[in-house]
């Protein structure tokens, strides 16, 4: 029914009128189709947008905490930050943990997925525990590692004195305690370690969709072929995984290559741990170099788009497959 | 009145009951005594500017003492009852003030008074110049404690960023059972005697030292006042970076020294409370901090509090008159230029002045009072600090405390409490350029240079946003 002409047997009123006009209006794509992307873009602009734009803005300007009136003063602060060897470790921390921590995740993620796929007796249990670390909030569960890997009451050392592996002449040393956080080389494993037991169960999880998604005649056909275990993973279920795969290790590395929470509850950047984002934290924040900080943040931006376009045309390719 | 009336009609909401029961809960933490101190305190008070149907909103750090706090809140809401000032005051983990005022600033609005337990120079831009509280306080109160006008005042803008309105001395916490044995029964006097005797028992006993070389504030104020013994300093009187000195790097060769012989890794992980946690696990024989946790253990521990006892600042080679201390916690308010109530808040930060005697005792002398002459008794003869009313054994153990004015000093002594030593704190240059050595990363002088270089890029960046002198 074109807009106009009256329901059936009904005379045609103003108010029909105004109706049909406004179901036109609507059944125009071109129209519906921006104003349904609206609210997106909207939130997008204010909530990310506008924090990206302020956050150049204040990299190339003088702006402190307590005066943020914009004075610009060009690439300055990046040729000061670069030069500093505070920054020249979070740099490598940043990335040392992500790209670390996303190769064991992906291994053990395909691992763990396989398992997970398996018929077992306590399979959901152990879907439901494999999935808690990511349920429970970053803070909280880093604030538990602390807790566990105290240097005075941790519950770990405990464990490892009454098995015998910490003390006087044993294979873990003299000392009473390991020290997890107060050594550089125990610190940034404990991170990595962090950051790969709560990345693993995201990872896991879009594994196992992916896994479920194999056809069954492939794997019949595979089967009937007499393909082992080996072959099939090789051959089979690793190809059809791959875009998976790439979703997860990219959520993954976005995760790690911007979180600041697992150092900053756990070291405060003690013990050469500071990785970019606590470090434009407490550069920016904690001292009032608002300028500073977002210089040292925006160094995160051009990994963080490249991330962003393999996403994308990974969901292109998704797309058109 | 008509306020009053409509509040009357008003049916009790959620948020009504939580309040009052929150009043039943404080009232029964405080004592009566305590309550009627506070009653004839707030009747008594008088404002000098109209401030009635005004709103204080008070943002502060969670005391280490939690009965200050309880004080604290009941005092401030008094005091706004009886002169028509709505009084809220919000509590918050000492970390998490930098954060928020950060946050108020961007936003323009927020708090009227903000409290923060370090001198923050760095905020002043967009805090109230209050100078004239300073001026009416003394006028009424005789002169403010140098550490304490040292701590709020920016000599380059000549304002006042803060009204530090007390203290809290850093003195050496010890165990004088370990110390005994080592032949030191009034613990350590100098710095080599620390680490004599304090090696001595950690190869007889093997509990540590307590030092922090760590990303918190502690060790700030540890190492800046091992500098300041040894006779160096991060900035000089004219705020120039002087960290690069022989005596900075004999003081860096010291705490290595002292980590290889008296302490172990611990150190180097440590937060503000991992030093007073060892204290009461009875795992330190020596740690450097205010007597907070010897309250704390005097409620949770008190065999492990009998054993605790008080030094004053070791005497290192620059000589007795620089065995120095930071106060370990420097209680200043800031009145953020957003403020909607800046007459109120300044009333608010006179008044709690007048009746400071209220918050010594209440924060069992954790407090010192910025303006000595509103506690009159402390240091005197027989006064608190010789017979302490919190039930230390012996009764006079805290006396080492009489004589922290004197030993006390401001961040960045002997230059001003600027933005830029702030800044140094607040990245831990400090107590990182100790542990690279201690860890052997590198040698003193090496990290000495790294730490040089640090400063200087921190201080020329202050001076160029005009808020330090210097660099001539």
């Amino acid at each position: 029914m074109s807009a106009g002409t009256a329901r059936a047997g009904l005379p045609v009123t103003v108010e029909d009128q105004g109706e049909d006009r406004g179901r036109y209006l609507l059944d125009r794509e071109g129209l519906l189709g921006p104003l349904l992307l609206l609210p997106a873009i909207a939130y997008i602009a204010a909530l990310v947008g506008f924090p990206l734009v302020l956050a150049i803005a204040y990299s190339f300007s003088d702006v402190i905490v307590a005066d943020q009136s914009i004075d610009w003063v060009g690439l300055d602060n990046f040729r000061a930050v670069v030069k500093t060897p505070n920054f020249q470790n979070a740099l490598r921390n940043t990335f040392l943990f992500t790209i670390v921590s996303q190769v064991i995740v992906l291994v053990m993620a395909n691992a763990l997925a396989m398992v997970l796929a398996a018929d077992f007796r306590g399979k959901r249990l152990v879907r439901f525990l494999t999935l808690l670390p990511w349920t429970t909030p970053i803070a909280l569960a880093v604030l538990g590692w602390l807790w566990l890997l105290d240097n005075v009451y941790s519950p770990v050392d405990w464990l490892l004195r009454e098995a015998g592996l910490l003390g006087p002449g044993t294979w873990l040393g003299p000392m009473g305690n390991v020290y997890w956080l107060s050594e550089p080389s125990k610190a940034q494993l404990v991170v990595l370690f962090v950051h790969i037991w709560r990345t693993l169960p995201l990872a896991t999880v879009i594994l196992l969709a992916g896994l479920t998604a194999i056809p069954q005649d492939v794997r019949d056909a595979a089967n009937v072929d007499g393909a082992g275990f080996w072959r099939q993973l090789v051959y089979i279920r690793i190809p059809l995984l791959l875009p998976i795969m790439a979703v997860a290790v990219l959520f993954g590395m976005v995760f790690t290559f911007t979180d600041m929470t697992v150092v900053y509850v756990l070291t405060r950047g003690n013990s050469d741990t500071h990785v970019l984002a606590s470090l434009a934290y407490f550069t920016g924040v904690e001292s009032g170099s608002l300028a500073q900080g977002a210089a040292i943040a925006l160094f995160l931006f051009p990994a963080l788009v490249g991330i962003a376009v393999l996403m994308l045309r990974l969901a292109r390719r998704t797309e058109t497959n | 009145m008509g306020e009053v009336r409509r509040w009357a009609r008003r049916p009790v909401t959620r948020r009504d009951l939580l309040r009052g029961t929150g009043a039943v809960a404080l009232g029964a933490t405080l004592s009566p005594l305590a309550m009627e101190r506070i009653r004839a305190a707030a009747a008594q008070a008088t404002p000098t500017r109209n401030i009635a149907g005004t709103e204080l909103k008070l943002l502060q750090w969670s005391h280490f003492v939690p009965r200050y706090d309880a004080w604290f809140d009941a005092f401030a809401k008094a005091w706004g009852d009886a002169n028509g000032v709505a009084v809220t005051v919000d509590h918050i983990n000492t970390a998490d003030v930098p954060a928020a005022i950060a946050a108020e600033i961007s936003a323009g609005e927020g708090h009227d008074l903000i409290e923060h337990i370090v001198p923050a120079a760095q905020y002043g831009p967009s805090m109230l110049d209050l100078r004239d509280v300073v001026d009416e306080a003394t006028k009424r109160h005789g002169p403010q404690a140098d550490v304490a006008r040292l701590n709020s005042y920016n000599p380059t803008t000549d304002t006042f960023f803060a009204f530090c309105h007390g203290y809290a001395p850093d003195p050496a916490n010890y165990r004088k059972d370990l110390w005994t044995e080592a032949g030191l029964p009034d613990g350590p006097k100098t710095y080599d005697e620390l680490r004599t005797g304090g090696k001595q028992i950690r190869d007889a006993t093997g509990i540590q030292l307590g030092i922090g070389m760590s990303n918190e504030v502690d060790s700030n104020m540890a190492a800046q006042a091992m500098m300041w013994a040894f006779g160096g300093s991060v900035q000089d009187e004219n705020e120039n970076v002087v960290i690069n000195s022989p005596e900075n790097i004999a003081a860096v060769e010291y705490m290595a020294g002292l980590f290889t012989d008296a302490m172990t890794p611990e150190v180097f992980g440590w937060n503000a409370a991992s030093n007073n946690q060892l204290m009461i696990a009875g795992r330190a024989s020596y740690i450097l901090n205010s007597i907070s946790a010897y309250r704390t253990a005097q409620k949770d521990q008190p065999e492990t509090a009998a054993g605790i006892y008080f030094g004053s600042p070791l005497v290192g080679p620059g000589g007795p008159e620089r065995a120095l201390a930071h106060g370990h916690a420097v209680f200043n308010y800031m009145v953020p230029n957003h403020s909607q109530y800046q007459d109120t808040a300044k009333e608010f930060l006179l008044y709690l002045t007048s009746a400071y005697d209220q918050a010594t005792s209440e924060s069992e002398l954790y407090n010192f009072p910025a303006f000595p002459s509103t506690v009159p008794n402390l240091v005197e003869e027989g006064g608190p600090l010789d017979v302490d009313p919190f039930g230390s054994d012996p009764v006079d153990k805290l006396a080492v405390l009489k004589t922290a004015e004197s030993w006390t000093r401001n961040l960045g002594w002997p230059g001003p409490a600027n933005a830029a030593i702030g800044e140094v704190f607040g990245t831990f240059v400090l107590p990182t350029m100790m542990a690279r050595v201690a860890r052997g990363e590198q040698t003193a002088q090496e990290s000495i240079a790294q730490a040089e270089s640090e400063t200087t890029a921190i201080f020329d960046r202050w001076r160029a946003e005009g808020l330090i002198g210097g660099g001539q």
